[in-house]
């Protein structure tokens, strides 16, 4: 098979923002569970932090073409 | 990848950079992009959100209107209701007071018939009075006469002689009559006994 | 069939039939005018222009206070784009300055983006960096600009760090906030947007394409196993459309929170 090392190297990146994101979504659900009526204040924040958090995945996918 | 693929990238002119490199901008989509999100948002700002927010504004104020409506409906009814029972109330009052009015004024009436029989009474009374005033007079009168006759027919039987002319001159009957009834009888000596009159 | 025989199956035909896809199949020029090539990318972005204005102008024209479907249809997303996004991030105060150029961005980014699942058109036009990028320059040269215009070009310098800290720190923050506000922001705004799209546009060509070199190769195993393929291929294809509505949304959303951050009385 052919390949780069760097497919494998941006693979084991997206491992940090993974689960960043997977967190974020956590305390977003936990938030919402305990206080139903907090959700559309939470929504927004949620959003932005997985999109911070997914900024690194993307750093990582500009470093792969580099 | 390299830098020196990079660098011919940038360059103007050149076709394929992003063949090999996606992550640089091919020049001609940038500003083919540029100007289709300029053409849409010419679009938006000018067509679009006038048009929205114009048909928002109305909706709004069509419901505000709607509610405005309905509020000066239900104050139109507020106001009929109060002004019925005000009506009513003036009515009720007006009743009681027409009552009371008839009340007093049948009191009055009752009053006046009442003063009216009374005197109506009063005065069958008093024409009563009179009338057995006037009889007593009469009866008086007569008696008066009748017993100055019939004692002078008497006197006359015992003194054997009319002396129906002779007491009518002198008037004695009359006299006698008048003394008795002021009290102080004197005694005649008409006969012998005299003393129990 | 072992996944011996698979791999060194795909190994073999992998160089020829262009699979696996490289990042080479993202540049299509169809033709070219006056030199320069016009991309697949750079017509269905002119296909998309002319369609949302077609149907903005069309269920707008006529606005009326009880909406017809058209009109409900894109009231509702206009209504997201305002009350969801705008109001939320800037502030009821003055927010309404930016709605059209949010709502032109989100539909903008959504139309294009649901294209990389239309048949036919299947390209989502901001796969093409060029294209994040243009609106990425918009939305930078807004929100820098407002923002001095409002703090004054020295008082923006100043509103990028915080209030309240110690001396020492305020140089590091500054440099920290300088290259968040300057570099990083556009770069993982436009980015974020181009990356989700390329990354999901190659996930669908491999698992398409994939399946058809296995339904070509010569086992009939192979042939067998071109289905699950194709199923997973309609899969990514659904949640490609989530990403792709999410990725808008996101976009909206930050450069609405970069608008209401510049526009902020504090950092």
């Amino acid at each position: 098979m052919e390949g780069n090392l760097s497919l494998v190297g941006y693979g084991l990146a997206t491992i940090g923002p993974a689960i960043a994101v997977g967190l974020i979504f956590a305390a977003y659900i936990n938030g919402v569970a305990r206080q139903p009526e907090s959700g559309k204040l939470l929504q927004p924040i949620a959003i932005l932090g997985f999109a911070l958090a997914e900024a690194l995945a993307i750093f990582g996918l500009v470093l792969f073409f580099l | 990848m390299q830098l020196n693929a990079i660098l011919p990238a940038l360059m103007p002119g050149q076709e394929e950079p992003s063949a090999t490199l996606p992550i640089l901008p091919y020049l001609p989509e940038l500003v083919f992009g540029l100007i289709a999100f300029a053409i849409i948002y010419w679009v938006v700002q000018s067509k679009v959100v006038p048009n929205l927010e114009k048909a928002y504004a109305e909706r709004t104020e069509a419901i505000q209107g709607g509610i405005h409506k309905a509020e000066e409906a239900q104050a139109q009814a507020q106001a009929a209701l109060e002004q019925y029972q005000a009506q009513l109330t003036e009515a009720r009052a007006e009743a009681s007071r027409i009552r009371e009015d008839a009340k007093a004024q049948g009191a009055q009436i009752i009053a006046e018939m009442r003063e009216q029989a009374a005197s109506e009474a009063a005065r069958l009374t008093d024409i009563a009075h009179k009338q057995i005033e006037a009889e007593r007079q009469q009866a008086i009168v007569s008696l008066r006469s009748d017993v100055g006759r019939m004692s002078t027919d008497l006197a006359s039987r015992i003194v054997g002689e009319s002396l129906h002319e002779e007491t009518r001159q002198k008037g004695i009957v009359e006299r006698f009559l008048a003394e008795l009834e002021s009290g102080d009888v004197v005694r005649e000596k008409v006969g012998s006994k005299g003393e129990d009159a | 069939m072992s996944f011996n025989v698979l791999a060194s199956t795909l190994g073999t035909m992998a160089p020829a039939e262009g699979f696996p896809p490289t990042p080479e199949i993202f540049w299509q020029p169809l033709f070219s005018v006056a030199g320069v090539s016009i991309t697949r990318a750079m017509v269905v972005a002119a296909i998309s222009v002319v369609g949302i204005a077609w149907w903005l102008v069309a269920t707008t024209q006529r606005a009326a206070v009880v909406p017809s479907k058209g009109q409900f249809f894109t009231e509702g997303v206009y209504g997201f784009v305002r009350n969801g996004i705008a109001k939320d991030m800037i502030g009821s105060k003055d927010f309404l300055r930016f709605v059209p150029l949010l709502f032109s961005l989100f539909i903008f980014i959504l139309v294009n983006n649901l294209f990389g699942i239309v048949p036919f058109i299947q390209m989502p036009t901001m796969s093409r960096i060029g294209f994040p990028i243009a609106l990425v320059l918009v939305v930078y040269v807004v929100y820098h600009g407002i923002g001095i215009k409002k703090h004054g070009l020295a008082g923006y310098f100043k509103f990028l760090v915080p209030g309240g800290l110690p001396g020492w720190i305020v140089p590091f923050i500054f440099v920290l906030e300088f290259i968040t506000f300057f570099i990083t922001r556009p770069l993982t705004l436009a980015l974020r947007l181009f990356g989700n799209m390329f990354a999901g546009h190659m996930l669908l060509v491999v698992f398409i394409v994939g399946g058809w070199e296995l339904f070509l190769a010569d086992s009939f195993f192979l042939k067998l196993a071109a289905l699950p393929a194709w199923v997973l291929a309609f899969a990514f294809t659904l949640f490609e459309g989530l990403v792709q509505f999410l990725q808008a949304y996101v976009f909206t959303l930050l450069a609405a929170s970069y608008i209401g951050g510049a526009l902020a009385d504090e950092h």
